[in-house]
């Protein structure tokens, strides 16, 4: 099997299972599964990363999706009125209008996907450690800006997801 | 090499389709946040996949990618802390009794 044959099938077994664990976190009633079934999603991205050459981001991937859910797990079982899906509740609603918006979406990115003329694909990609190397020049030079502001834009929502989340003083006082 | 960009570029479609019925269908804040979560994933694997087989020599494709996952943290962020706010005057996260945005 060439290189580039393995990497297809690769790519296709990774991307079926980020799709199919998407549709389960849906489909469970359990809501711990539905994060569960999120944190494969989000790791079969991740791996189809790796897939593609990009090591950084890959494991930037696995990693930062298996800390956020993780926590989603946790305010699931908090803020759930029932996180087992034992109690048969429905939390769904427009079902029908959903499935059309979701199934037109999907069409319409297909045919992106497939009427343009993408012309001539890269074979090959620079090394992991030349990537890495590329990435932090870009970072502190031409694209420094939105870099800080990527930082400012964590922090302020830090900030102000507290802010929402705290009582407020005069409340807790009565 | 058109094949893969194709199979990356259609598991972005599929994965938007699923997260937009996803953040449609569902009552409860946390799930609408999951479909979100999905639609930016699908973002993310299509940024990666035009990085990898069209321009790999371009390191701000990699700084997109980036971004994106930087959006994915602070849209959870919020949500999360709204999410609270919500149940602690209200006492639940069901949207469908969400007719105001007044705390």
């Amino acid at each position: 099997m060439t290189g580039m044959t393995a990497q297809m099938v690769f790519l296709a077994f990774f991307g079926v299972a980020a799709v199919w664990f998407g549709i389960v976190v849906f489909r469970t009633r359990s809501m711990v599964r539905s994060a569960l079934a999120l944190l494969f999603s989000q790791t079969a991205i991740g791996v189809m990363f790796l897939v593609m050459q990009a090591e950084f981001l890959g494991v930037l991937q696995i990693m930062m999706m298996a800390t956020e859910m993780s926590v989603m797990a946790i305010f699931m079982v908090m803020f759930m009125m029932d996180p087992g899906g034992m109690g048969e509740m429905n939390m769904t609603h427009q079902k029908r209008l959903s499935l059309w918006v979701g199934g037109i979406g999907l069409l319409a990115a297909l045919a992106v996907v497939l009427l343009p003329d993408w012309g001539l694909v890269a074979t090959s990609v620079p090394s992991a450690q030349a990537q890495a190397e590329d990435l932090g020049r870009e970072l502190l030079s031409r694209s420094m800006l939105i870099f800080q502001s990527a930082g400012l834009t964590i922090l302020t929502a830090m900030v102000a997801a507290t802010m929402v989340a705290i009582v407020p003083n005069a409340e807790q006082r009565k | 090499m058109i094949l893969e960009l194709m199979i990356a570029l259609s598991v972005g479609a599929g994965l938007f389709g699923v997260g937009l019925y996803g953040a449609l269908s569902q009552t409860n804040l946390v799930m609408i946040i999951m479909g979100v979560e999905l639609i930016l994933a699908a973002a993310l694997v299509n940024v990666v996949a035009f990085w990898r087989y069209l321009r790999p020599d371009e390191p701000a494709a990699q700084m997109f990618a980036l971004i994106i996952m930087v959006v994915m943290a602070v849209e959870m962020a919020v949500a999360f802390g709204v999410a609270i706010a919500r149940f602690r005057s209200r006492g639940s996260v069901e949207m469908e009794e969400a007719r105001e945005l007044k705390g």
